[in-house]
């Protein structure tokens, strides 16, 4: 069980994230939403957060900022890149700021399974 | 006929079928697994297509190695069916809730383009996501020649995906 951060600045793409989650049957507490990397770092102010997932590609603050920003608050909390990116040399950036995995979009719920049955 | 131009067919190593062949299975598994349509195409479109009426487009810019837009045009009742297959919920009036849909749509397929363009990801960048929606609008880009355009249908409604491509140095 664990409550889980999703930063999409799509509400489409963070509502189907959330609705997948629970149709992959996942154990899902509450679930909370952020449309960039500085609403996120607000977000999770005061709150259990136990996975984040995010984008990369989003206005005001991208997911590669928003996870130096969290790695550098010494928060170790998994955070797993959701993201149409699929370079091989971007996703190397993420790891090495801190991600823990990345899920390509578009994506089934089996996939977010397989990548965050281990996580929840 | 339309089609990319030589040089971005000697860059990529790609014929313009093959380019194309990409775009319609890429919009295929983004209308499959976040959708829930199935879609028929019918490659290639004989006339380019600039005009739409009551209409939504999305789209999304690539910067880098290459610049170009991947736009998707549709109907503003099939955009209103897709948004409702999305977000699990009726939707019967183009708002945001369709803007946003049509957006990642576009950013989607964007990052499939991107994907078979960059060497690694960091060479290419992918705008935030524009949409237009009207009554009639034109939507005009650099070279009407250098672009594809592909028709797909569901239930017998049509929209289009479009990639407008160049090669920088």
């Amino acid at each position: 069980m664990g409550n889980v951060l999703i930063v999409d600045d799509s509400s489409t793409m963070r509502k189907i994230i959330s609705r997948s989650l629970r149709q992959a049957g996942l154990q899902v507490d509450d679930i909370y939403e952020a449309g960039d990397g500085i609403e996120a770092l607000s977000a999770m102010e005061g709150k259990s957060i136990d996975l984040i997932l995010s984008d990369i590609n989003m206005p005001n603050m991208d997911g590669l900022e928003f996870i130096k920003c969290v790695r550098a608050k010494g928060v170790s909390t998994p955070i797993v890149m959701i993201t149409t990116e699929g370079g091989e040399d971007i996703l190397k950036e993420a790891i090495s700021s801190g991600a823990s995995d990345s899920i390509k979009k578009p994506f089934t719920p089996d996939q977010l399974n397989e990548k965050l049955g281990g996580l929840l | 006929m339309m089609s990319l131009n030589q040089e971005i067919a000697h860059a990529t190593h790609l014929q313009e079928a093959d380019l194309a062949s990409y775009v319609i299975n890429a919009t295929k598994e983004v209308f499959d697994t976040m959708v829930m349509m199935a879609l028929e195409d019918s490659y290639p479109l004989k006339e380019p297509v600039t005009s739409f009426h009551c209409s939504v487009t999305g789209m999304v810019g690539l910067a880098g190695t290459y610049t170009g837009i991947l736009s998707i045009h549709c109907p503003r009742s099939f955009a209103m069916r897709i948004t409702s297959n999305m977000l699990g919920m009726d939707i019967d009036e183009v708002g945001e809730d369709v803007n946003d849909a049509l957006g990642e749509i576009a950013n989607m397929l964007g990052g499939y383009v991107k994907q078979i363009l960059s060497k690694g990801g960091l060479d290419i960048n992918l705008s935030i996501p524009t949409v237009i929606s009207g009554e009639d609008y034109t939507v005009n880009s650099m070279s009407d020649s250098d672009c594809v355009i592909i028709p797909f249908t569901n239930e017998n409604e049509r929209f289009l995906v479009g990639l407008k491509l160049r090669k920088e140095v």
